[in-house]
């Protein structure tokens, strides 16, 4: 995977979805190690105190847990909770796009629940 | 804290090249020192090297001045282009010497290092161009693993393809052997992968010191009708703005804008985010507007 240096999401972030992305895609199941600081860096040629912070935030969100001199695991309950997260941001965001366009199109939230419900009828 | 300065000032009778310095910085991190041309980076890595002595104000290397300190100088290297070694001496025999002054040194990576570089250890140090001086110079840095590495812009005349080697090789020491880093540069975007912290300074003074995400977060872009950004942001907190035919810009913080986000997305005015190196651009600018003003 390459790093996108430009994106305004921050190298650590990407670190983080990219782990995510691997325990989505079943590369990294439960309870298995990943990779260490010093390897994500090696890999992704970045600081290791950025590849760190990535591993922090999963920590945080109960995605990886810690195990003292081992290393960090994958939860159990991780794939699960990754789905429902990024189903709610994404959603979230659509949603927001779709309101302030609305409003910019002077669309009056009647006519814009009428229109989802147009759409979801239609698919 | 590996290297604390406070208050640090150098005065030359024709100018201050350094005007109350302050700043700590922990041990083993890699921080990078940006600023534009005769900011100051020269001379501050110079002073913390010992190379030159301050005009007032304290500096301390894991609690020591570093002025004519045997102490410092075992644990410290200065990599820079006016880095000399006897010319009496070829390469080889500058790792010998090396390796007795060095309680680190690694002879095996130094050597590996200078074959991959196509820079024969028979040649003499002043018979070097100048990529391969900073290559060999950057080589011997990493191979003596002092505790404290002071690189002034290392890779100043090395072509492309070496230039991301030399930097995944700082990358891999560091991570087999941990120390104390600063990279001078003022190209961020280069380096900005390989660093922790951000140390920005200008016009011998620092401007900032953080993480480089917290750098990368500080300013934003507006594009989109003049007027309309003009409405919603005080002028005073506006780093810089063009106006031209298609529309206008501005670089503001983002703190001024966070709440009020969509209304600025409802009037048509984008939000952009600009690369750390450009926000670093912008904090150490003099004026508002850019060089299309010269032309006005």
């Amino acid at each position: 995977m390459n790093l996108n240096a430009d994106s305004t999401v921050p190298i650590y972030i990407q670190i983080a979805e990219w782990i995510e992305n691997e325990i989505l895609a079943d590369r990294l199941t439960a309870d298995s190690k990943v990779y260490s600081q010093y390897q994500l860096a090696e890999m992704f040629n970045i600081n290791p105190a950025t590849a760190g912070k990535g591993l922090t935030i999963l920590l945080e969100n109960n995605i990886l847990y810690k195990r003292r001199g081992l290393g960090m695991f994958v939860q159990e309950a991780a794939k699960k909770q990754i789905i429902e997260r990024r189903r709610d941001e994404k959603l979230t965001i659509l949603a927001n796009e779709i309101v302030i366009e609305a409003k910019r199109l002077f669309v009056s939230d009647e006519e814009l629940i009428e229109l989802i419900k147009k759409v979801q009828k239609g698919c | 804290m590996a290297i604390v300065c406070t208050d640090v000032y150098k005065k030359y009778r024709s100018h201050e090249a350094l005007k109350g310095m302050s700043f700590t910085i922990e041990e083993d991190k890699i921080t990078g020192l940006i600023g534009r041309n005769g900011a100051g980076k020269s001379t501050l890595l110079k002073i913390l090297a010992g190379h030159l002595r301050s005009t007032s104000g304290e500096v301390l290397l894991y609690g020591e001045q570093p002025f004519n300190n045997l102490k410092v100088s075992s644990n410290l290297v200065f990599v820079e282009d006016t880095m000399s070694f006897s010319p009496i001496f070829k390469l080889d025999e500058i790792f010998q010497i090396a390796k007795d002054f060095y309680p680190n040194w690694q002879d095996d990576l130094a050597r590996k290092l200078l074959e991959y570089a196509d820079i024969s250890d028979k040649n003499y140090h002043h018979k070097l161009s100048k990529g391969q001086k900073s290559t060999f110079n950057l080589i011997y840095g990493l191979a003596t693993r002092c505790k404290i590495t002071l690189l002034d812009e290392p890779m100043n005349g090395m072509d492309e393809a070496i230039r991301s080697d030399m930097y995944r090789a700082i990358l891999k020491e560091y991570i087999t052997f941990p120390r104390t880093i600063i990279i001078s540069s003022h190209h961020l975007q280069e380096i900005e992968h390989l660093i922790e912290d951000v140390l920005l300074i200008n016009q011998g003074q620092v401007t900032l010191h953080a993480p480089l995400e917290d750098v990368k977060g500080l300013l934003v872009k507006l594009v989109g009708n003049s007027e309309m950004i003009n409405e919603w942001i005080n002028s005073s907190e506006i780093y810089y703005e063009k106006n031209s035919q298609i529309n206008g810009e501005a670089i503001v913080e983002t703190t001024s804008i966070t709440s009020l986000k969509n209304e600025l997305i409802a009037k048509g005015i984008t939000i952009q985010p600009i690369s750390a190196s450009e926000v670093c651009k912008y904090l150490t600018s003099q004026r508002k507007g850019g060089i299309d003003d010269v032309f006005k």
